[in-house]
């Protein structure tokens, strides 16, 4: 792919300078500077509110296809080119930086479209949508599961096979950024602990960038944290240190569960 | 206190009807009648159906043979050949120009219109499905008949029938696409999809039982429909030959013959069997109509929770 081919010395997914998001005349995020590296598991967390989840949609331009926000500030995508550039196209830059939903968001199709929708989009031919849709599958851990089902409709898979079905769909067009919010939320704790897997196995690859209002999923499924309030970022840094040593009170009541 | 019996009887009465009066009385009694007066009114529905349904076949059936359908009227005597003919050709007239603009109309309120643009359609589309239909008939008169000089047309029918239907086929487009859980949007989005990917490959095979739905419903009106189509498609008792020349359909034959002079004998048995004919094929439209939209909505299940 051309994306791999693109060197990237710094080892940087996506380097966030002065990032602030308004909504008419309210700030929802307010001047965010962050590296996010490549190959790690980036949880954000924060109390409702705080605007995780704007942040995360603000990282491959799904702010757009809300009315009424306006962005400020730079994101670079391999720390080296401006996605909001007017030259780039949000297309592309939504493929290069998937996006996976809190509640599963399968199409009503069959789970073989479902993961093809993005290669038939780019027109690619079937025996490489075969191909791909398999590997998909396998990376997102739930090959296994459906490999007998493919013609089904994704509708009938339960929630949590659902929810890899979506995860596979994102994978399928080889993004090299993954944005997940709160991606076990509708989930059972056993389909939890299979995404959380599927995280850690992909981690090796791709970077990912989850919002999770679980302090205990942070802990466990992430290397670095970031934690958010009332629109800024607070702390962030290696999830260890962050939890165990927080620089900042906030971060530490947060952790510590004394509000929020 | 003496209590004891007293004291019970008097607790006793404050339960029974007797024990109140006036509105509280009334309300209660209206109450205990309720459900006695709504089975009447759903049997005065049902009623007029069935019994228009029985006095039509009643009519219609005896006489009913093979030859209504393939011979032509002639005087007295002759079959409904070239008015089925004339209605089928004015339905796909009319079909195909409602679910062609219906549809694109549809589209446009739902996906890309700005919202005081599309809340406008949607009043638009409203008040033309509120025009009387013998209104839409002297327009077409006007505009397609005289105006064009075409004189009477099976296209000018056609087309009258056709804006007779859109408002039924925008409107269902338009609540269809709309009803799309906003979530499906976003996920094609976010894999890159643009609008139009998102519409055609997304949005319209989720809306698509919906808007089937509309067209039957809107063709079954169309069907039914005499007073767009006796101004504008004429009438013309031999098989059409061409969309330039005048047709007879189904609802002329009930209107014409009913009460033309012999109002006994053949032409009102063919009045009868145009009219059995009619209900016959919008039963069956409703019939494929719920067959159709069942077996799509079973694969779309879990997608509206």
């Amino acid at each position: 792919m051309s994306a791999e081919s693109v060197p990237n010395p710094n080892g940087v997914a996506l380097r966030v300078r002065h990032l602030s998001v308004r909504a008419r005349d309210r700030a929802i995020l307010t001047d965010i500077s962050i590296d996010i590296p490549d190959k790690e598991v980036t949880a954000v967390i924060g109390p409702s509110g705080c605007g995780k989840t704007t942040f995360i949609r603000s990282l491959n331009r799904m702010t757009e296809t809300t009315h009424g926000l306006t962005v400020q500030g730079s994101v670079l995508y391999r720390g080296q080119e401006e996605i909001y550039s007017p030259s780039v196209a949000p297309v592309l830059v939504r493929q290069r930086i998937g996006m996976v939903f809190q509640r599963p968001t399968v199409f009503p199709i069959s789970v073989y479209e479902n993961v093809a929708f993005g290669l038939r989009l780019e027109h690619q031919p079937e025996d490489r949508i075969e191909q791909e849709v398999e590997y998909s599958l396998v990376r997102a851990g739930v090959w296994e599961e459906v490999k007998k089902d493919l013609d089904r409709p994704a509708l009938s898979l339960s929630g949590g096979q659902q929810q890899r079905i979506c995860i596979a769909r994102a994978l399928a067009v080889r993004p090299r950024i993954l944005l997940m919010d709160e991606p076990t939320a509708s989930l059972d704790p056993v389909s939890t602990q299979r995404v959380e897997a599927t995280l850690e196995e992909l981690s090796r690859e791709i970077s990912i960038v989850m919002v999770t209002h679980s302090i205990a999923q942070a802990a466990r499924a992430s290397t670095r944290t970031a934690y958010f309030y009332q629109g800024r970022l607070i702390e962030e840094g290696p999830t260890e240190e962050l939890f165990e040593r927080p620089k900042q009170e906030l971060t530490e009541e947060y952790v510590t569960g004394r509000f929020g | 206190m003496t209590a004891g019996a007293e004291g019970r009887g008097e607790q006793a009465t404050t339960l029974t009807y007797a024990s109140v009066s006036g509105r509280t009385r009334r309300r209660l009694v209206f109450d205990r009648l309720i459900p006695w007066l709504l089975p009447l009114a759903f049997v005065a529905v049902l009623f007029p159906l069935f019994d228009m349904i029985f006095w039509v076949a009643q009519k219609a059936v005896p006489t009913f043979t093979l030859a209504t359908l393939t011979e032509t009227q002639v005087g007295f005597g002759g079959g409904l050949y070239s008015m089925i003919l004339g209605t089928l050709i004015l339905i796909a007239i009319g079909t195909a120009i409602a679910t062609g603009i219906g549809i694109a109309a549809g589209f446009y309120t739902a996906e890309y219109a700005p919202p005081a643009v599309a809340s406008f359609g949607r009043l638009a589309g409203n008040i033309l499905a509120g025009v009387p239909a013998i209104v839409l008939g002297y327009f077409g008169y006007y505009l397609l008949v005289l105006y064009t000089n075409w004189g009477f047309t099976t296209l000018a029918g056609g087309i009258v029938l056709g804006i007779f239907m859109v408002p039924y086929v925008y409107r269902t487009t338009d609540v269809a696409l709309t009803g799309v859980p906003p979530t499906q949007r976003e996920a094609a989005l976010a894999m890159g999809a643009r609008p139009r990917q998102y519409l055609l490959r997304i949005a319209f095979p989720i809306a698509l039982p919906t808007i089937l739905t509309g067209i039957f419903f809107a063709m079954a009106l169309g069907l039914g429909e005499a007073a767009p189509i006796v101004y504008t498609a004429g009438w013309s008792s031999t098989p059409i030959t061409g969309l330039m020349q005048p047709t007879s359909f189904l609802t002329g034959a009930i209107w014409l013959f009913y009460d033309l002079p012999p109002s006994e004998g053949t032409l009102l048995t063919l009045a009868f069997q145009a009219a059995f004919l009619l209900i016959l094929i919008v039963l069956a439209l409703n019939v494929i109509v719920q067959l159709l939209s069942d077996r799509y909505r079973r694969r779309l299940q879990g997608l509206f929770e």
